[in-house]
């Protein structure tokens, strides 16, 4: 099997009643979902969509909502460009608003994953029944901005020719929600950037074996840029041309950034045996007459064209293989192994800053690490846990389908805090003569390598300058495939006092949540673990510290997440605990080690499912 | 005094656009001016435009065409 692709999905939906349409073009009219005007230039929208899809040789899959089966001409038209086009004919759970929705569920909700479970089978089957009666065949993929486990999983097993579903959108949550001032309900952060098999626990971790796999392949819902869009506002940043008009990235109707995104992600087969993926998939709504915001229709049907016609350049030119996303699923699931990881060294392409991040992914962790900090670790999603997490009306998470975190630099704070307390990050500091030094304060740049089972970061050294002592430091962090833990390598290269000792200490401190807001703390325990004794604080807030010497493990399980995140080696000095204070609600644990010119210190970072 | 509406274009506020925050802006055809419900911005479609061109200041490689990524 050729790895060697770059594989594109276009999915276009004829929405009828586009999500936002009816906001901005029924503004200062009374509310009417079938508006004549609204549903002709809907389908019209969908019909421009598909034809400059086609115009450059490109294959899409249709994604029908519920609305647009009640369309004769929209069925119509899916089967002829079926029949002429190869496109697939898939089922989208998006679009669900239309007269015959609201006349039966009496609800304004559209978002399938908020629904009550009940509903969601309800939906389900109206909408799989309804596509069965239109075709005379079930769809083989489906997909909304969301789909949580519960849900694949009841498709998978009611509709089994399901195979590839759109499942999320990057790190589309608190920041989404802060940027349409509070108003839009997508919180989903902590999934993957690129197509995974999903869990059946947890639709955000991927499936560590056949018994987690849930029987589908996911694809986010465009490919996001992973520097822009964890610090800004992420739907300005993606495969999403008119995404991009909104974040006022272009001049003079030019936006090269949108080609940029594009080639980084080509560029992302060195992390991934050759193969690279970009997912396309513009709602009719943006492309409306009226005009988004500043862009004007004609800028907007431009940006498409545009998008459109690179990615058909660069297929006509064989770098580019489209599919469907039946076809994608197929062929990913040929290509990938369930524990291979998906890994991204992303560089900006926007801000000047030549900021570097190393994201990675697989069954049991998703990290950030910031080459910009050093190489601490900004973000982490303990997968490991599988944690299951129903969302919708009638569990704990109505609207908050985020898969929680154990560090955030963002929303907790990283290295930089305000006066007092302290941020989540897991870096490392050097210690000689009273003065302390962080590696978060070392910007650097890494590179990629593999051997074996092991995905190599290896981060170039860096000078950590002290009164009287110069010390080169490199650091090296191996992902070892299935292990649910990362090597993290600390090599003191040369001091300037080649007899001088200095001490590190790895660290981290951590909290839980999937929010800026601080989550209760009560309940995890914390300890740590030397060759002659342990250790136990059980969280309360009160400040506390322990440690113990010949260290060989710092711990905390969490409960309330199902997880245990542990700093281990063989070799530490000492391991130590601390617990926070209301005014900052978190723990570190850490590790200690002197060391001199050319010795090394290594530790794991491990998660694991705590019961 | 008559109820404002949309403008020409659907201009957000700059201001709250520079703090990451999407909000339609409406337009007071009386006093000939863009207006933000949430902070204190009001402006002519010429200033906005002014200040959306400032608000592209973080962009610094907004007209770079990159194909090189190569991460060493």
């Amino acid at each position: 099997m050729d790895k060697d692709k770059f594989i594109l999905n276009i999915i276009h939906r004829p929405e009828l009643v586009p999500e936002y349409a009816e906001k901005i073009t029924g503004q200062g009219k009374e509310e009417d979902i079938s508006r004549e005007a609204l549903l002709t230039e809907s389908l019209d929208i969908f019909k421009l969509q598909q034809e400059i899809a086609h115009k450059n040789g490109l294959k899409t899959t249709i994604q029908m909502t519920y609305a647009s089966l009640f369309n004769e001409e929209a069925v119509a038209l899916a089967k002829e460009h079926h029949l002429t086009y190869q496109d697939e004919i898939a089922l989208s759970l998006l679009g669900l608003p239309c007269k015959e929705f609201r006349d039966k569920y009496h609800t304004k909700d559209f978002c399938i994953w908020m629904f009550s479970f009940e509903d969601k089978k309800s939906i389900v089957n109206d909408v799989f029944g309804k596509f069965y009666e239109c075709f005379g065949f079930y769809p083989e993929s489906t997909g909304s901005y969301f789909m949580d486990a519960d849900l694949i999983n009841y498709i998978k097993e009611t509709y089994p020719t399901v195979k590839c579903a759109v499942a999320t959108c990057w790190e589309e949550g608190p920041k989404a929600y802060h940027t349409c001032n509070n108003s839009w309900y997508t919180l989903m952060d902590g999934g993957p950037w690129n197509p995974w098999i999903p869990s059946k626990l947890n639709s955000h971790a991927p499936a560590a074996n056949e018994q987690e796999d849930s029987g589908i392949v996911a694809i986010p819902h465009l490919s996001r840029d992973l520097l822009a869009c964890y610090d800004g506002n992420g739907s300005n940043f993606g495969t999403h041309p008119q995404n991009v008009l909104r974040g006022m990235i272009y001049k003079d109707d030019q936006f090269p950034y949108f080609f940029n995104l594009v080639d980084q992600y080509r560029s992302l087969k060195k992390y991934n045996h050759g193969y690279a993926y970009n997912m396309m998939f513009v709602g009719p709504g943006w492309m409306n007459k009226m005009g988004r915001w500043e862009a004007p229709y004609e800028l907007l049907v431009k940006s498409y064209e545009d998008g459109m016609a690179y990615y058909g350049e660069l297929k006509k030119s064989g770098q580019l293989d489209d599919m469907t996303m039946a076809e994608f699923s197929d062929y990913y699931r040929e290509i990938k192994t369930y524990t291979e990881p998906e890994c991204a060294l992303w560089k900006d392409i926007l801000y000047g800053s030549q900021k570097q991040l190393f994201w990675y992914c697989d069954p049991f962790m998703r990290a950030c690490i910031n080459m910009d900090q050093g190489g601490a670790i900004v973000d982490l999603r303990p997968y490991a846990a599988k944690l299951y997490w129903p969302v919708g009306i009638g569990t704990k998470h109505v609207q908050d389908a985020s898969y929680p975190f154990l560090i955030q630099e963002k929303y907790r704070a990283g290295y930089f805090t305000h006066y007092a307390g302290e941020g989540t990050i897991r870096s490392a500091k050097l210690r000689y003569k009273g003065e302390e030094v962080d590696l978060c304060l070392c910007r650097t740049k890494a590179t990629f390598t593999e051997e074996g089972l092991q995905r190599i970061l290896t981060l170039k050294p860096v000078e950590i300058e002290f009164h009287g002592l110069t010390v080169s430091l490199q650091t090296i962090f191996r992902f070892e495939e299935g292990s649910s833990a990362i090597a993290i390598e600390r090599h003191i290269l040369s001091m300037s006092d080649p007899n001088a000792s200095v001490e590190l200490d790895e660290y981290m401190v951590a909290c839980y949540g999937t929010t800026e807001y601080p989550e209760d703390m009560m309940g995890i325990t914390l300890s740590c673990k030397g060759q002659d004794k342990e250790e136990i604080i059980p969280y309360e807030y009160k400040c506390r510290e322990a440690d113990v010497s010949k260290g060989q493990e710092a711990k905390a399980e969490l409960p309330v997440i199902q997880t245990s995140v542990s700093l281990c080696t063989d070799s530490a000095d000492t391991a130590y605990i601390r617990e926070g204070y209301a005014f900052s609600p978190m723990f570190t644990l850490g590790l200690t080690k002197t060391l001199k010119e050319k010795e090394v210190f290594a530790s794991w970072l491990k998660l694991e499912k705590a019961d | 005094m008559a109820q404002a509406g949309k403008g020409r274009l659907n201009y957000r506020c700059p201001s709250c656009f520079m703090r990451d925050l999407d909000i339609d802006m409406f337009y007071d055809k009386e006093k000939k001016e863009y207006y933000c419900l949430r902070c204190q911005y009001t402006g002519t479609e010429e200033d906005v435009l002014k200040k959306n061109e400032m608000a592209r200041f973080r962009y610094r490689r907004i007209l770079d065409r990159i194909t090189d990524f190569d991460n060493e």
